[in-house]
Formats: structure tokens, C-alpha cells, sequence
């Protein structure tokens, strides 16, 4: 094992897959215990790619990947003894009960917790005997949720846990995330397109578009730097060159600045003219943060 | 073989539980009804060779290629195990599967030409011919159903599989060797029986441990 990538539960360096119409390129991200990532992108940035590179179902082409301390794909069945996975795509084994897929998960693991288990099945409303077919989407959801949490792992990786899930369903499921890791030993990597559910409760942030990561920190961070700046600017007044600002939009006298380094220095830069600055909530920084990437990368 | 194979190898058999036990059933009642007759034989076998066919490629769609398209695979490959542990569980746990439907219709029917007076015990060579022929042909499905990456490539491996039993029938009955003793009332164990069951052999194999060096060593599963 190398030396100082042992501590992190994820990392990834440079990691590069190519497919016919996709590459994912340059992938580089680090998972701390304890932390919860958000990794966000829109449909087909690469996401579930990624995050099937982590659990050893798809090899890199380039590049190093490290799960809880081990190679993937080589000790993949070594680090998966700590990982849960869930994704919205995932179903039960059909022909089978939850019941059924409950003890077989009980005869895999031995840090299965039964208990847990029985208080999960009743909190998201489940019934052991019902048979895999008849679950609807978002019980297949909890009923995977389910079978990756009552295992305890270090390690939660999560591709889009709560697409089809009431709003209900969503609080609870995000309330069992959030009881996970009052264990500061365990983490959780969520991938979604939702950046409500990830504000809530990641800590730190992945933003990936077209198979690229385009930025990556601590969410409180990204909450602070990022603003929105509207100046009202007097007849013939031009506003002057300004640094970290990502988008100008310009109507008329009226002048909107997206910056992604927002200071006060900037701000008296600016002048007089600023009639308001507004904080940008996640989705917003989001969608900017993308389109100022794809414009940098002339896309 | 680790915890997790075993337990992947006894999920097939309670997940293919009715396939083993109806297959088992409707080839000990084909036999019975091979028994009947001569109109009675050719029904038999007929619904005796669709049995063994039918089972092998319901075993090989519903264990893999089901598993694929309800992204139930996502679910087995987040279990704690490799890629070559899954292939291996998977043949392992199919044929194990198979097994026990193939030897009760196969004994069921070499029961029957030993035991029937009616039937020449000389047919023995060749039902033994044909119940091998079977096991490798289930082989074949299921190492062509591994390494296939589609459904439509899954298709053509069972399609062609298919088409294989009627070739058998009308390449090695003919056989001088084979049919020159199929209506005698004693068996022939010849140098032909020997030579054919031997090919068979030797493609089972292939096909049984092909998917241990080619499937197991796939990059991507999903």
C-alpha cells in the first residue's frame, strides 16, 4: 500500500474510461471518513461511471483507484466486504422475497444487524414476505437502502438513492444518511442531479460534467464564494475588468455579475453602482459553475 | 471457494427451484409416455427433448441474461466478490442447477430402453449419445449466454444451440457405427460411440471452462 493512501476511504487519481460516445477523463476525487460528498452532474456526465469504476464493476482504461484502502478493480471483493451500494437503477433478485434477500444478506455478512434491520423495515413501511416483482420503484429504493444499511459499512456509495422517492420517502431516507454518520468513522459518496437532497446533507461537493470533474470543495465554501451581483450602472458608465467574475449578463444600464470568488474587495471594485448581492443556492452555483466550464472548454 | 460463491451457487438452486423440479418431473413423464407406444414413443421423446432443451435455456435466460435486464446484476456485483468469483458461481451454480433435471431424464430414458422390451437395447449407444449431447449443448448455452453482451447475441447462441440437436440427430444416427446396431438387441459400444462421445466431451469442456479464462477476465461487466 502506498504510502498516505491508506487514510482516505476513496481516492481516485486520473482515472480515464473510454466508451464509443463517452470518456470519462481525468478523474481525480478524495473521500475523507466521516465526509459526505455530494457528486454532482447532469444526465450522462459520468456519474454512475464513476461510481461503478469504485465498486470494480467496469476497469479504468488510466488511472489509480483506491477504495478503503485497497486497489480496485484487483481488490475489489476485499474492499466490497465495507462498502454498501445502492442506485436507482439497482432491483432485488427477482423470483425472491425481501425476506429472502434479508437473510442471505445475514449469511454474507457478520456485522449484519437484525434489529436495525426489523426498524428500517418498519420506518420505510416495507414487508418481508412481499415478493421482488411486486416492489414499486421507490420501495425497491428502500429496500436496497435497507439491505446496504443494516450491514453497517465504512463506506456508503449511493448513484442517485432518491430519484423516484416521494418527498416522505426522501426525508426519511436522507434521515438515515444523516443517523450513519454520527459514526465519524463511516462515509457516504451520494451522486444525484438533485441539489436539494445534496445540500442538505453533504458536506463536501463533486461537481462533474461531460466526463470531466469541473470542481471540487466543501459546500460551505462554494455557498460563500459564489454570489450574484446585480449593478445598476449610470448612462454611459462601463463597469471595469474584474477579476474571478464567471458570467455578465446585460440588460440595458442593469448589469448582473456571477463571480465565483466573492470578496468585499471585489465588491468595491465594483463601485457605488452595486444595488444588490444575493447568495446563489446550490443549484444555481451548479448550473453556472457547468456552463462556465463548457465555455472555458469551448463546448 | 469463498462464502460468497457458495451462497451465490444455493441462491440458484432456490431461485431455479420449480425449473430443476418441473424439468425433472416433465422428463420422467415423457418417458412414461415414450413407453405407451409407438405413437406414445415419438411424443415422448419429442416432449422429452424439448424438456431437457427448454430448461437449459430457461436456466440460461432467467440466471443471466434476466439478471442483466432487471439490473439485478448490479445488485449480485455489490456483493463482496470478484469478477471471476461471479462467473464462477454462476457456471457452477447453473449447472448444478441443471444437473439434477438431466440425470433423472437420462436415466429415466436409459431405464426405459433396458427395461422395455419393445425397445432394442442397441438404441442404448446412441440415448447415451444424445443425453451427452444435451449436458454439452446446456454448456454451450451458458457460456455463449455469459459472453454475450446483448440479448439479441444471447438469442442467436440458443437459436444456433437449438438447430444443433436436430443436426446431431441426423449426423450421428446415420453413423454406420450407430445405426447398423441401433435396432439390435444388444448394445454396441463401438469405436464410433466412442469417438462421438469423446467430441462431446471435449466440447463440453470447452464450453464448460471457457467463461473461467474469457468471461472471468472481462473488464466491464455492466
Amino acid at each position: 500500500m502506498k504510502q498516505g493512501m491508506n487514510d482516505k476511504h476513496i481516492e481516485m487519481r486520473g482515472v480515464r474510461k473510454v466508451y464509443r460516445f463517452f470518456t470519462l477523463d481525468s478523474v481525480s476525487l478524495a473521500l475523507e471518513p466521516g465526509q459526505i460528498m455530494g457528486f454532482v452532474g447532469p444526465n450522462g456526465a459520468g456519474k454512475s461511471t464513476t461510481l461503478r469504476l469504485l465498486m470494480g464493476m467496469i476497469s479504468p482504461d488510466a488511472g489509480e483507484i483506491r477504495v478503503l484502502g485497497h486497489e480496485i478493480p484487483k481488490a475489489q471483493a476485499i474492499a466490497k466486504r465495507d462498502i454498501g451500494f445502492v442506485s436507482a437503477e439497482m432491483r432485488l433478485l427477482p423470483h425472491t422475497t425481501l425476506g429472502w434477500h434479508m437473510d442471505f444478506m445475514k449469511s454474507i455478512y457478520p456485522e449484519w444487524d437484525g434489529g436495525y434491520a426489523a426498524t428500517l423495515v418498519k420506518r420505510f413501511n416495507l414487508r418481508p414476505e412481499q415478493n421482488a416483482r411486486s416492489l414499486s420503484l421507490g420501495e425497491h429504493v428502500k429496500a436496497t437502502l435497507l439491505l446496504a444499511l443494516a450491514r453497517r459499512p465504512r463506506l456508503l456509495i449511493l448513484d442517485e438513492p432518491t430519484t423516484g422517492l416521494d418527498p416522505v420517502a426522501r426525508h426519511e431516507v436522507i434521515s438515515e444518511f444523516m443517523d450513519v454518520l454520527r459514526d465519524e468513522s463511516r462515509s457516504i459518496l451520494f451522486s444525484s442531479h438533485n441539489t436539494v437532497d445534496v445540500e442538505r446533507i453533504s458536506d463536501t461537493l463533486t461537481f462533474i460534467d461531460r466526463g470531466r470533474i469541473v470542481d471540487s470543495g466543501d459546500k460551505e465554501a462554494f455557498l460563500d464564494r459564489w454570489r450574484r451581483i446585480q449593478v445598476q450602472l449610470p448612462p454611459g458608465a462601463a463597469l471595469p475588468a474584474l477579476p474571478n467574475v464567471v458570467k455578465r449578463e446585460v440588460d440595458g444600464q442593469f448589469v448582473t455579475l456571477t463571480t465565483n470568488q466573492y470578496s468585499e474587495g471585489l465588491q468595491n471594485l465594483i463601485g457605488p453602482h452595486v444595488t444588490h448581492v444575493h447568495r446563489m443556492n446550490l443549484e444555481e452555483i451548479f448550473v453556472a459553475n457547468v456552463m462556465y466550464h463548457r465555455e472555458a472548454r469551448g463546448q | 471457494m469463498n462464502v460468497v460463491t457458495r451462497k451465490l451457487i444455493t441462491k440458484e438452486l432456490h431461485v431455479n427451484r420449480w425449473f430443476i423440479v418441473g424439468g425433472a418431473l416433465s422428463g420422467i413423464a415423457s418417458v412414461l409416455i415414450a413407453a405407451t407406444g409407438k405413437t406414445g414413443f415419438n411424443v415422448g421423446a419429442l416432449t422429452w427433448l424439448t424438456t431437457v432443451i427448454a430448461t437449459g435455456v430457461m436456466l440460461a435466460l432467467y440466471g443471466i441474461m434476466n439478471e442483466r435486464k432487471e439490473h439485478a446484476l448490479e445488485f449480485v456485483l455489490s456483493l463482496p466478490l470478484s469478477i471471476p468469483e461471479y462467473v464462477r458461481a454462476k457456471m457452477l451454480g447453473l449447472t448444478a442447477c441443471f444437473l439434477p433435471m438431466w440425470l433423472v431424464s437420462s436415466a429415466a430414458v436409459l431405464l426405459l430402453v433396458f427395461a422395455k422390451d419393445s425397445i432394442p437395447d442397441g438404441l442404448a449407444p446412441y440415448a447415451v449419445l444424445l443425453c451427452v449431447f444435451m449436458l454439452a449443448n446446456f454448456t454451450v448455452v451458458l457460456c455463449g449466454s455469459l459472453h454475450a453482451q446483448s440479448e439479441a447475441l444471447t438469442s442467436a447462441v440458443i437459436i444456433v444451440t437449438n438447430m444443433g440437436v436436430s443436426i446431431f440427430m441426423f449426423t450421428v444416427g446415420p453413423l454406420p457405427g450407430i445405426e447398423k446396431f441401433m435396432w439390435s438387441p444388444t448394445p454396441a459400444w463401438n469405436s464410433t460411440f466412442w469417438t462421438v462421445l469423446g467430441c462431446e466431451l471435449v466440447v463440453l469442456v470447452i464450453a464448460f471452462t471457457l467463461p473461467f479464462f474469457l468471461a472471468a477476465r472481462r473488464r466491464d461487466f455492466i
